[in-house]
This record gives C-alpha cells, structure tokens and sequence, in this order.
C-alpha cells in the first residue's frame, strides 16, 4: 500500500491549489446571496484544465487518472469557497461528461467533449422528474421514433446548470411497459425546438450553482443524439452514477481541510475566561471529531478513486464514500458554526453558508437512505 | 513601429527564492520563482505572443531541487530552460558573470529580467551584466515596445520622479518592474506540455568561469515583533502620551 503521492502528481495538485486560492475566491458572499453563478470563474476552471481532468488528451483533457483527479478537485474545494460553482463543475463532470465519454459514438465525442473540457460548453443531467426521484427508473418523459428524430414529451426537475446549460443528458422511456429496460438518453442542445428551460429554482445551498425545470414539448432530436443504445438508458445511468457518487464530493473533502483549519485557528486565538477556547475540551472535542471525519473521509474518496483505476467495481464503495463524506461534511459544519459561538451564525463569518451548501449533498446523486440501501442489498440484505 | 523580422531569441534569466506569500501558517518553506522574474517571463511570452520574439529560453542557477521553479517556467510557456549546476549562495556579481558566458553561449537579443529578487532585494544583477557585456540597460521597466525593425527597443521606466521613456539599441538588458504585467498562472496543460520540454545542466566549468562568492551570509532572523499599541480614550490623553511618553512634540 503506497500512500506517496508521485512527484508529477505533487506538482499538479499544488498548481490546483495556487490556481483556485489566486484566481476563484472572490465574491462569494454576494454571489451566494444574489445566486449568482461565476461564469468568469467558470471559463478560468476551464482554461486551467479543470473539467477535462479525466478525459483523454484526444478529447481536449488531460487524461489524468481518478484518483489524481479526486485529489484535484479536493485541492479545488480547500483554496475556493465557492461550493456552488464547485457543484456545478462536478455536475458537469460526472452527469455530462462522463456519459459521453463512456457512452458516445466517436462523433458524439470529437463534438462536444473538447467544448465540455475547456469550458466553452456547460453540460448538465435531466434524470429526476417531479415523480420520479429516489425510484428514477419509474420517470415518464417520453421518446418516440419519427423518420431521422425522436419526439421528446415530459419534464425534469432539479437539472443542474439548467439554465446555462448548452448541452443536456436527457433520460427517457421508449417502452413504459418494460420499466428499466425502456429506457434510453439523448444529448440535447439548448436550442433545440420544443425545448423549454424554467426560470431559476431558489435554493437553501449551492445557491451560485443555477438550477432548473426543463420542459419538453414535441422535442424534437436528431437521431445521431441518441446517447448509447435504446434500451440502454438503465444501464448508462447506473454506470455514470458510481462516478457521480464516489467522485462528486471530493471537494467536500477540501472544504472539510478548510473548515478544520480554520477552526484550530479560531479556537487559539478566541480566548474566554482567560485561555484560548480551543483549552476547553469540550471546544477540542470538536476539533478532534473534525479531524476524524476528514481523515477518514478523505481515505473512502481515495480508496473508491484508486480502486477504479484498478478498474475494479466500485458500487458499493462509490455508495458508502458518498453516504459518509456527505454525513462528515454536515456535521463539521455545524461544529464550525458551533465552537464560533454567535459568530459562527453571521454570514460574514462564512460557515453558515458552508452549512447550507453541505446539506445538499445528503440529498444529491442518491439520498443517504437511498445509498444504505444500496450498500445494504451488496451486503447480500 | 512593431513590423518586420521577429527577436529571435529572448533570454529569461529568473531566481527560485522561498515563496514571499507562504505566511507565518506556512509548515515548510516552499520555493518559488521570483516574483519580479516572473513578470520577466510573462513578457517575453507576450512578445512571442504578438509574433515579436521566436524562442525564449530560460535560465537558473541551483540544484537539482530549483527544476521545480523551471518546470513552472516551462508550463507558463518558455520553450526551453538551462540550470547551471550551482547550489553555492552566489553573490550578484558571480551570478552577473555566469550569466554573462550563457549570454554569449546563446546569443540572444533581448535579456529580460527581474530588477531585483524578493529575497535579498540586492537589485544588481541586470546592471553588472549590462556592465559585463558591454551592453545597454533599461532598468525598472513597466513598458517595452519594438522599434526599427527590432534594432531597438523603446521602454517606459518607473522613476522615483516619474516615468522616464528611454530608447536603447539591441541587444540589451531589460530589467522589469511590477506593473509591467500581471504574469499568467501556469494552467495543466501547460504543465503537461511542460514535462515534454528540455531542460539542459551545465556547470560553471563547463561555461568556462570560475566564480567564489565573495560575501558570506553570517546569519539571519526575522524582524522583531512589535508590541501590540495601546487604545486612548481621548485626543487629550493622546496628546498627553505623544508629550511625555513618547516625547514627540
């Protein structure tokens, strides 16, 4: 087991983490409070190489492996506290991209993944529908075949970079009857007729991340936009999914690094009844439980990374790192609120916004219920 | 006024000093590429950019461990990099004169670097090459501009009275100021490309110069802290204090 990162791995985490300290964190705050995305930001990630980590250099990216990649995106979410655009990007990454590059025709792919990497197109996901969450295969928008397209009719809920997204990973049924076997997803452009994208949905968290209703009316998409194989849909989503759940909140993992930091700094230099805080222990407990929890969730997001490289299967792990970081990242939180005392509550102080970010991922790319029962049924339960 | 035949070569010497904004935080002292040489490197990358200038070659002086701060030169976008093999404190006239030899092994037109290092703020290199070669300087630079078919280079220097506009013939050495550019940060693909680039080592016998430091560095320390200040509460008080106490007034 080897635990040193190579000297060429050394080298491009530490210009991830000089890039997003000197380049992302500005505006956060009013950013966050007028839910506005950083489209500058954005195109900077994208210049920088940030989108294209783990797509071949054929494609425009960098051909970096996952764990490398994981790491990256860690690196990403300590020096910029913009968690919103952050989501974006990873919803970018693992709901668009990576579809794409597991799934498209070599066309599909000299098409769109160099604008994918390179941050001149921004992809997003159409999964959920208003009755159609946890049990996503159950989702109703329709495709038909007719002559050289296929006719989309229905509408998604909760598409991330909805309304700045070029390109949209669409997920239909052609056979309601056959249940997951029906289903199937198309790559839709943002200017295709018949498709319509809602006004921005308010949000408690990731507020710079813009979020959407799209609606789809006599769709019409060329056949050559088919994403894999009808029938395949299932299959396709289930696959990208354990790249969503190990890999999305590796930036959590960063955030957590910053959140413990900052914190042990806090408690030093707060000093009450003549000591620093950080003496009290119920104040150290904290910090302790802390350190544990991006300890050890930084281990499940490596461990699921590095077995995937292996191109080993990741199902169950993908789940358990998902479920565990999301808990480690609520929870650090609410002590980093907790040992600021009434500080901690004021939005200058910038944790409260931590918080309501971090809640989100518990609901995100599968609830953590959803996740216990996915790591319940490989348990043989 | 910037047409014609390009610079063919622009030399880049630059410095790995400790980074300058790693902060009291920071657990180990990690190097960096001198700020004002970086900005050096940022401009003869601009000068090939607008099709000024073919190649940019980068030099340092070190060990093995300064290939760190030339591989950021080479991801930022230099074409090729030599490290002369020294890893001796060297003092700005040694530097000044190995630099001359890689000069005159390279030949280039233009020599653009820092007008000082952030670490010993000596702030002589640039003029005792100038000096060595025979050269002209410009020195605190924060506009360089090509003239007559690149026989000469018109550059806008920062004064302590103001700026000063001067035109020097080529070759020439150009020492850069801080509002010359904001220098670019190096991007991943750059650092990919980076790993494909040549560095060449050379030693100081092999460029044919023999150089002894001739200072010695007896020790160093940070500057003592200051005692936290005191809050007054009234401007009688506060003139009271400036009498007495400090004695100012």
């Amino acid at each position: 087991m080897d635990f040193a990162w190579s000297d060429q791995q050394r080298e491009l985490l530490d210009a991830v983490g000089r890039f997003a300290s000197k380049q992302l964190d500005y505006d956060v705050i009013a950013n966050d409070r007028d839910a506005v995305f950083n489209h500058d930001a954005w195109k900077k990630c994208g210049d920088f190489g940030i989108q294209g980590l783990p797509v071949p250099a054929e494609y425009g990216g960098l051909g970096v492996d996952p764990l490398t990649t994981v790491a990256a995106l860690e690196r990403l979410g300590y020096s910029c506290k913009d968690n919103g655009l952050l989501f974006s990007i990873n919803a970018h990454m693992w709901t668009a991209i990576i579809p794409v590059l597991d799934n498209g025709t070599e066309a599909q792919k000299k098409k769109y993944l160099p604008g994918l990497c390179n941050g001149t197109l921004i992809g997003g996901n159409a999964m959920s529908e208003p009755n159609s969450g946890s049990d996503a295969f159950s989702l109703s928008t329709t495709a038909v075949k007719k002559g050289s397209t296929y006719i989309l009719n229905g509408s998604k809920i909760f598409v991330t970079n909805g309304p700045i997204a070029d390109l949209l990973v669409v997920f239909v049924t052609m056979d309601k009857a056959r249940g997951a076997d029906g289903l199937c997803a198309f790559l839709v452009e943002k200017d295709s007729p018949g498709l319509d994208v809602s006004k921005k949905i308010e949000k408690m968290g990731v507020r710079t991340s813009p979020m959407a209703e799209v609606f789809f009316t006599d769709c019409a998409v060329p056949e050559e936009n088919l994403l894999g194989k009808e029938g395949a849909g299932s299959f396709m989503f289930t696959k990208s999914m354990t790249w969503e759940r190990g890999c999305i909140l590796a930036s959590a993992v960063g955030s957590m690094q910053r959140l413990l930091e900052t914190s042990i700094r806090y408690a030093k230099e707060r000093r009450q009844g003549g000591q620093s805080i950080g003496k009290f222990q119920r104040v150290a407990d904290k910090i302790v439980n802390m350190k544990l929890r991006v300890q050890s969730a930084r281990h499940m997001l490596y461990h699921c990374a590095w077995l995937r490289g292996q191109r080993e299967p990741v199902y169950m792990e993908a789940a358990m790192a998902k479920l565990h970081i999301s808990d480690c990242w609520v929870k650090c939180c609410e002590d980093a609120i907790q040992i600021r005392g009434g500080y901690g509550f004021m939005v200058e102080y910038e944790v409260e916004r931590e918080l309501r970010d971090a809640i989100g991922s518990k609901l995100y790319s599968g609830t953590s219920e959803i996740q216990r029962s996915i790591i319940a049924s490989w348990l043989g339960l | 006024m910037t047409q014609g035949q390009s610079v063919e070569k622009i030399l880049v010497p630059f410095k790995s000093v400790p980074d300058p904004y790693a902060g009291a935080a920071a657990s180990t002292s990690k190097s960096v590429i001198n700020p004002f040489d970086e900005i050096a490197i940022e401009e003869a990358l601009q000068i090939r950019e607008r099709g000024e200038a073919t190649e940019i070659v980068g030099v340092t002086i070190g060990a093995p461990a300064v290939d760190e701060q030339i591989r950021a030169a080479l991801a930022m976008g230099i074409d090729r990099a030599v490290r002369i093999d020294d890893a001796r404190a060297l003092d700005p006239y040694a530097v000044a004169r190995i630099l001359r030899a890689l000069v005159e092994k390279e030949s280039p037109q233009v020599v653009i670097m820092g007008k000082q290092a952030v670490d010993d703020d000596s702030n002589q290199v640039g003029q005792m090459l100038a000096g060595l070669l025979g050269w002209p300087q410009a020195t605190f630079v924060s506009k360089i501009e090509f003239l007559e078919n690149k026989t000469r280079a018109r550059c806008t220097r920062e004064t302590d009275g103001g700026l000063e506009i001067v035109a020097i013939n080529l070759p020439a050495i150009i020492t850069t100021d801080l509002r010359l550019n904001e220098p670019r940060y190096v991007s991943l693909p750059g650092l990919m490309k980076a790993r494909r680039k040549p560095i060449e080592t050379l030693t100081c016998e092999q460029l044919g110069v023999t150089v002894r430091p001739m200072t010695t560095t007896l020790s160093t320390s940070s500057p003592t802290r200051r005692a936290a200040g005191t809050r007054v509460g009234s401007v009688e008080e506060l003139m009271a204090k400036l009498k007495q106490e400090a004695k100012v007034l």
